[in-house]
């Protein structure tokens, strides 16, 4: 959005309290907020999960399957949509195997970690159209904390299987995100400073500045573009974070079997799954937020949510194409690319932005 | 020997022109040689059981035979045998072959492992289905059979009717249980039977530190088929020919064809007409092109993860091939499109098609090959993962009678198409490919710069056969109805399959079916070197080096 001058929907008014409004539960006091907040909850919650529904069955095959030269599924509805309901009956309908030796309740609830960690998350990211759960004033501080709580679901994952093969894969995973995470939220810091605040809304309306006026365009200040630098360092780390390809260790198809999740099945297994797909998408969401703009686009602001969804998918798209045409690196590669080069990467391109911002300051 | 005319292949196999070598090699053995034999391909001499590894030792540092191509054991009325098919890698013509007789009462003989690491698994496979025991050999254990297996199925005395009835407690799961050692930090982890990276029913014996490997074991024979034993029950003729093309099933059929086509055309001297040998040459050219096309596919999956573009891509480009070869044989995979003393038919009509069709084929590829080396051995990632990975010297790689891609990645100039010419290969212009790297790099580059020469051959061949004079155009010699070569004959016959060097050993007992059959997969010998490869190095590694042996287990365990 060039002109960011009309009122900021997602900054002013969370969605919560305009349900209130629009309910009229706020006039019920506490249990009325809370009532409202989650009916909210439950739209964004919906809103993500019908988004990881549309990825998980059916957009990624089609998109692996354009990168593989295969058709793919197309029997089932239009463009074989239809294929989304089929895998819901078939995945639920499943006998939930749970091994002998796996150790409950952890096995249980490492689930449920991994697929909440990444819910969590998506309470502080405004995806415009005044969508926006809460907007703490440590908003981005918040998703990396409860994004990061998903490596403790990986390795509970992991140990409580009582598989080998998912022990390595929990193992890796822990590896990986502590390598990781420091690069990330250090990255992340760099975009702090630019906007001066950890709010997400904040970061998003200060991306709404022009960065260069064309007279009838502008091109926003997305922190993409005035840091590609750590937009870089950032997207790398993310993909390490979440477990993508180049960097899919923890689960590492045909080393592995399937790393952590070799002995998921049934239910338990879409829990798993959806929560890869939700961090992916939480990942994105961060990213869209902090170096992308957020909801920002061209067109009137109800079409915030629009943008920022094409923004997160964007996002997934990048992750199967790397997927389809990128090798695995090797676990003892990704740990010295972690240690040895992002996260010195990420504190020059720290310590760069902090002086190129106090300079101007 | 040149262009397949057999006739004079077989005067200078009988009487081997290097006669003075053999003085040689008499004086060498001195009275270690009880006495000689003569096999169709090499000069034969029977040692004594405890002479093996004497003998061997010598050979190999003294006479340069340096190549343990393959060890035939087989039970006569009077007594077992034990045969080291002897080569040199510097020139796979010069053969030799010790036999080792042992009595049917103790059939103990002296393990040639110490000598030849490459011992170790056909010495067990020779006890297991043989019964002949090698004394000091590390581990004498069944290898294609189950340990509860009863008697050996190849020797004369077993009973075939007889069910093996094996109880429960007995027929334990080969897949060791879950232990802990107390004063160990090392994790035991079985690889397979069903694994996404074992190309097949392989069992991985894996013992981590960590994530390095510490030790790895193949467990082999899930797919043992008892090919030899069907082989030594079919007629020449006929019967079993269709066989080979379920060993390396992948698709490699027609050069498996063709190694039972070399040896029994060489046993019951039989001369190929020179069309059918150009029409072998371009077929079993293709077949090579598609085996490394789901070699390169397979490797990258190994080393990509299972959503890679790369394996449709080669299976793209593979089903080009498979089409070629649909039209030329009528068959998908199981061609048995060969025929002894030919092939089965002409190239299909209308031939300009299928000329116009293979040139399109031939015309494409280096664009995809450049494709290939744009996607995988140029990106960055695919070259830390595979350079200095899987990493298998030269004199290893030798002892272990690796052949092949295998081999000629570690630098190992052989190949058994130029080294020991058979079809039309001398005539035709192309190179060996060798690279030094030693590692899984190295094997994926040279199987790639493979299929570049392969594409040489074939469009020769297309160019041979389209100016072919129309009368002259000869698929099958005359070959008699039915073939009962003299009574122990006895011949070991190579050619160069996709994975290597594959070896068929017939020796005949005078009626119209093989007395004894054996095969000498290449897989299998390449698949011994797995440990070499990756004790020391990670899993990824493992697994990687795995995939770049590229192995078929219907031709490991056969």
């Amino acid at each position: 959005m060039n002109a960011a001058t009309a009122t900021p929907l997602q900054s002013d008014v969370l969605l919560p309290e305009r349900l209130g409004d629009l309910t009229g539960l706020n006039e019920f006091g506490l249990a009325g907020e809370l009532l409202s907040t989650l009916i909210g909850a439950v739209i964004v919650g919906s809103l993500i999960l019908a988004m990881t529904a549309v990825a998980g069955p059916w957009a990624k095959r089609k998109i692996t399957a354009s990168f593989t030269d295969r058709i793919s599924i197309n029997q089932i509805g239009p463009a074989g949509i239809g294929i989304i309901i089929a895998d819901a009956v078939r995945m639920l309908s499943k006998e939930n195997i749970i091994p002998e030796n796996a150790d409950r309740p952890a096995y249980d609830l490492a689930p449920i970690v991994i697929v909440g960690s990444a819910l969590l998350g998506f309470a502080v990211i405004p995806m415009g159209s005044g969508i926006q759960l809460a907007d703490p004033e440590v908003g981005l501080a918040f998703a990396f904390a409860v994004a990061g709580i998903a490596s403790i679901g990986l390795v509970m994952a992991g140990y409580a299987s009582g598989n080998k093969y998912s022990l390595l894969g929990g193992l890796r995973a822990v590896a990986q995100n502590v390598a990781y995470e420091i690069p990330l939220v250090v990255t992340g810091m760099s975009v702090v400073l630019f906007a001066g605040s950890l709010q997400m809304s904040t970061i998003v309306d200060a991306q709404a500045e022009p960065l260069v006026d064309l007279g009838i365009t502008a091109i926003p200040q997305w922190y993409a573009l005035v840091n590609p630098f750590a937009f870089v360092l950032f997207l790398i780390a993310n993909f390490a974070e979440v477990g993508r390809n180049p960097f899919d260790m923890p689960e590492a198809p045909a080393e592995l079997v399937a790393g952590y999740q070799t002995e998921y099945s049934s239910v338990y297994f879409v829990l798993v799954y959806l929560g890869e797909f939700l961090h992916i998408f939480l990942g994105g969401a961060i990213i869209s937020t902090i170096f992308l703009g957020g909801p920002d686009g061209p067109g009137p602001e109800a079409l915030g949510i629009v943008w920022f969804t094409l923004k997160i998918w964007g996002v997934f798209f990048l992750t199967q194409w790397l997927r389809s045409a990128v090798p695995r690196v090797r676990i003892d590669q990704l740990i010295e690319i972690g240690w040895k080069g992002l996260l010195v990467l990420s504190f020059a391109n720290l310590g760069l932005t902090a002086a190129i911002v106090g300079v101007i300051a | 020997m040149s262009t397949g005319t057999e006739s004079e292949v077989e005067s200078e196999l009988t009487q081997p022109a290097s006669g003075a070598d053999e003085a040689e090699l008499e004086a060498l053995l001195g009275d270690r040689a009880i006495a000689r034999e003569e096999h169709l391909n090499a000069p034969g001499f029977v040692i004594n059981p405890n002479d093996v590894q004497a003998v061997l030792s010598d050979l190999r540092d003294e006479a340069g035979y340096d190549h343990l191509s393959c060890v035939t054991a087989q039970q006569y009325e009077d007594r077992y045998e034990s045969i080291y098919h002897l080569k040199k890698f510097a020139d796979p013509t010069d053969e030799l072959s010790i036999v080792v007789p042992t009595t049917t009462e103790n059939p103990v003989s002296q393990s040639a492992e110490p000598v030849f690491r490459t011992a170790d698994w056909h010495e067990r496979e020779a006890y297991d289905l043989i019964g002949v025991e090698y004394e000091g050999h590390p581990d004498l254990r069944r290898i294609l059979l189950p340990e509860t297996w009863q008697g050996h199925p190849l020797s004369g005395d077993y009973d075939q009717e007889k069910p093996q009835l094996v109880t429960l407690t007995e027929h334990q799961n080969p897949i060791q249980p879950d232990h802990r050692e107390a004063d160990s930090d090392t994790m035991f982890l079985n690889i397979g039977p069903h694994h996404p990276a074992t190309h097949g029913v392989l069992h991985v014996e894996t013992v981590l530190d960590g994530e390095t490997v510490a030790d790895v074991e193949p467990d082999i024979g899930y797919l043992h088929r008892c090919e030899e034993q069907m082989c030594q029950s079919g007629t020449y003729r006929h019967q079993i020919m269709p066989y080979p093309d379920r060993w390396d099933y992948v698709s490699a059929g027609l050069l498996n064809e063709w190694a039972y086509a070399r040896a029994i055309e060489d046993l019951a001297d039989v001369e190929v007409p020179e069309y059918a040998q150009v029409i072998r040459t371009m077929g079993a050219e293709l077949c090579r092109i598609a085996s490394h096309m789901l070699a390169l596919g397979t490797f990258a999956l190994d080393v990509y993860g299972e959503f890679t573009a790369t394996f449709m891509y080669t299976f793209r480009d593979r089903e080009v091939i498979q089409d070629l070869l649909e039209d030329l044989t009528g068959q998908r995979m199981m061609f048995n499109y060969f025929r002894v003393g030919g092939v089965a038919w002409d190239l299909p009509e209308p031939r300009e098609e299928f000329f116009a069709q293979a040139r399109d084929f031939l015309d494409e590829l280096p664009a995809k090959v450049a494709e290939y080396h744009d996607l995988i051995t140029g990106n960055e990632i695919f070259q830390t993962r595979c350079i200095d990975t899987g990493v298998l010297e030269p004199d290893v790689a030798k002892s272990y009678g690796c052949t092949g891609p295998v081999v000629r990645g570690s630098g190992v100039d052989y190949d058994l198409r130029r080294d020991d010419p058979y079809g039309y290969y001398d005539q035709l212009d192309w190179d060996v490919i060798t690279r030094d790297g030693c590692d899984n790099y190295a094997r994926v580059l040279c199987r790639m710069e493979e299929v570049e020469e392969s594409a040489k051959i074939i469009e020769q061949c297309l160019d041979l056969l389209e100016e072919w004079p129309e009368d002259e155009r000869d698929v099958q010699a005359n070959v008699p109805r039915t073939l009962k070569p003299d009574a122990d004959t006895e011949i070991y016959r190579a050619v160069e399959g996709a994975k290597g060097e594959l070896g068929i050993y017939i020796r005949s007992d005078g009626t119209d079916k093989p007395g004894r059959f054996k095969i000498r997969s290449p897989c299998f010998s390449n698949l011994q070197a797995l440990a070499e490869m990756s004790e020391g190095e990670y899993i990824p590694d493992l697994i990687a080096s795995l995939g770049s042996l590229d192995i078929v287990l219907g031709e490991v365990d056969r």
